[in-house]
């Protein structure tokens, strides 16, 4: 069966948006019958794309919107889009021990995150996003033990104590103010919101929908008991139990 | 707060300058941010007294833009609400932020010396050297805590879309001719291959002096042809060898026969006139050798060859050659 042919040399033009910012909604029956339509061969080869392209793309950690993977990847095999997402989604289960997670219900957007237990043991590779790591998982915690919400100026006067100062370039994560309000921000890491009228402007700090995702309120709290118990610190054995027993200590989400 | 409930009085009239000045001075204090940690601390009432002379304030408000200033403050003082008993639900709660960091340091392996004077900060920071793999080594205790997908890079590098450069396949055409039949050489080397002729004669020449050598040592015994031709360090000059060794027999100068043991050797023609026979006489035969990579190291184990007969040549152009 011939298939329309996309050309390719055609520019991101009006059109193209507007066709794939919506995938029909299909019956079962409907979906068979499309994919009966393709050859087996060209379907793999779709989901191998698929596969792929979500690799490659979750490299930097910037989530992906279902719009470019339809635009991109998916082009005219748009009808057999399900099929090919549930595909794409059993080989990164079953090669890679990943899965794909909506973070934006509304505009579909999705991350890749681990399906297999952290093993414990030396990490082989500690490159800068390990130390990114590092600065990420204080500023969580701070957040969480802030009550799920801190403003910016809290969030900067405590990791000042750890030497880092907005308008100095640090050894290692150079523009820190730049990383914690943008990239985190971008990688969903992080959620930075204006506090209305305030002069000059203030920030809330608060999880993003990715650390949600990837994380959550009970492993940062062990991480926190660790760190506290680290230090020998009497209060962390306190309210460890404060808060495990009776909750994250502040409202779930948005306060 | 009354005065949201109240109806918004649909006269437009004059804003009274009574209740619009003080209005907006109660707004004023309440954005001003110097003031917001005062009114913020538990400490204090400020908030609360702000509140209620607003609250007077407003029975006084009968205009749309007053109204508006109103939800304007309502917002505000909503804010300011909350934040306030955020604060205080953490003083209930005691997280001490203060803890909390010096902890970090120490987990990232603070080294903590008292004798150096540092830099004295308005804030008491703790003195200390931080070393270099502090927050990697937070980072590796990080990743317990995360699902985080590891990133994803190709491990030999992704693919060089430009074709390799023309220069270096002329250069290994030139290096490798191959008993296998000869490759069709580009335009350019026309020059090069008359000297490229002239070292295969004297190449030829050689191999058979060294022939002639070993027979003259011990005229009674064939030479194994492998022994001959494998050169265990390198597939490129057996191959070549072999090239060579096939003019020699082509020529008459040698010959290659099977042994008891069904194995080819190779011996020299000693008799002229034998030489002049073969021309003429006797049935020509052809043969064609292949020869594996994998083919060749086996021959290198079987028959133990640890070093070739026929030593390299150690002409310019086989200097270049990377074995």
């Amino acid at each position: 069966m011939s298939q329309r042919k996309r050309s390719r040399g055609s520019g991101l033009t009006q059109g193209d948006d507007e066709d794939f910012s919506v995938v029909p909604t299909q019956s079962p029956s409907q979906v068979q019958r499309n994919l009966e339509s393709r050859s087996q061969e060209e379907i793999d080869r779709k989901v191998t794309e698929l596969v792929q392209f979500l690799l490659v793309k979750d490299q930097k950690k910037i989530p992906i919107k279902r719009v470019d993977i339809l635009k991109k990847v998916i082009r005219e095999y748009k009808d057999v889009y399900s099929e090919i997402v549930n595909r794409a989604g059993r080989t990164l289960q079953q090669v890679f021990g990943l899965q794909m997670v909506e973070i934006d219900t509304k505009h579909h957007i999705y991350i890749l995150t681990s399906t297999l237990p952290r093993v414990e043991g030396e990490n082989l590779k500690q490159d800068i996003q390990t130390a990114k790591l590092g600065l990420l998982i204080v500023i969580l915690s701070f957040i969480f033990m802030k009550g799920n919400s801190a403003k910016d100026s809290a969030v900067w006067e405590f990791l000042r104590r750890l030497r880092l100062n907005p308008g100095e370039k640090h050894k290692v994560f150079g523009d820190v103010k730049k990383l914690v309000m943008e990239e985190f921000v971008r990688q969903k890491y992080l959620e930075i919101t204006p506090i209305p009228l305030t002069d000059p402007p203030e920030f809330n700090f608060q999880w993003g929908p990715r650390a949600a995702k990837e994380t959550s309120k009970k492993d940062i709290l062990s991480f926190v008991a660790k760190v506290g118990a680290y230090g020998g610190s009497p209060f962390f054995f306190f309210f460890f139990f404060f808060f495990f027993f009776f909750g994250g200590g502040g409202a779930e989400g948005r306060p | 707060m009354g005065a949201v409930s109240r109806e918004l009085c649909a006269v437009s009239r004059e804003p009274d300058r009574q209740v619009l000045l003080p209005l907006c001075s109660v707004l004023g204090r309440l954005t001003w941010s110097e003031n917001r940690e005062d009114m913020l601390s538990s400490k204090s009432n400020r908030l609360t007294e702000a509140l209620e002379e607003a609250n007077q304030l407003f029975s006084g408000v009968s205009c749309a833009r007053e109204a508006a200033l109103d939800a304007q403050f309502l917002v505000l003082a909503s804010n300011l609400g909350k934040e306030k008993a955020n604060e205080l639900r953490s003083e209930i709660t005691t997280f001490d932020s203060l803890t909390f960091a010096e902890d970090l340091l120490t987990f990232m392996g603070i080294n903590r010396t008292e004798t150096e004077g540092n830099d004295s900060d308005s804030e008491s920071m703790s003195g200390g050297y931080l070393p270099s793999n502090a927050w990697y080594k937070l980072g590796e205790e990080a990743e317990k805590y995360f699902r985080r997908a590891p990133s994803f890079h190709y491990m030999l590098g992704s693919f060089k879309s430009e074709p390799p450069v023309p220069r270096q396949r002329i250069e290994r055409q030139r290096k490798a001719p191959g008993g296998e039949g000869k490759r069709a050489m580009p335009a350019q080397l026309k020059k090069m291959e008359e000297s490229h002729q002239e070292a295969t004669a004297k190449e030829v020449e050689r191999i058979l002096r060294l022939l002639q050598t070993l027979f003259r040592n011990d005229p009674h015994t064939p030479i194994s042809f492998f022994d001959l031709v494998v050169d265990p360090n390198s597939f490129a000059r057996t191959v070549e060898n072999i090239f060579h060794v096939s003019f020699i027999v082509r020529d008459g100068l040698a010959r290659i026969k099977l042994d008891d043991d069904k194995l080819p050797v190779i011996e020299p023609v000693q008799n002229v006139e034998e030489r002049n026979d073969d021309h003429s006489t006797r049935a020509r035969n052809q043969v064609v050798i292949s020869l594996s990579h994998e083919e060749w190291r086996e021959i290198v184990e079987t028959y133990e060859i640890t070093e070739p007969m026929i030593s390299p040549p150690d002409s310019i152009e086989d200097e270049m050659e990377t074995a």
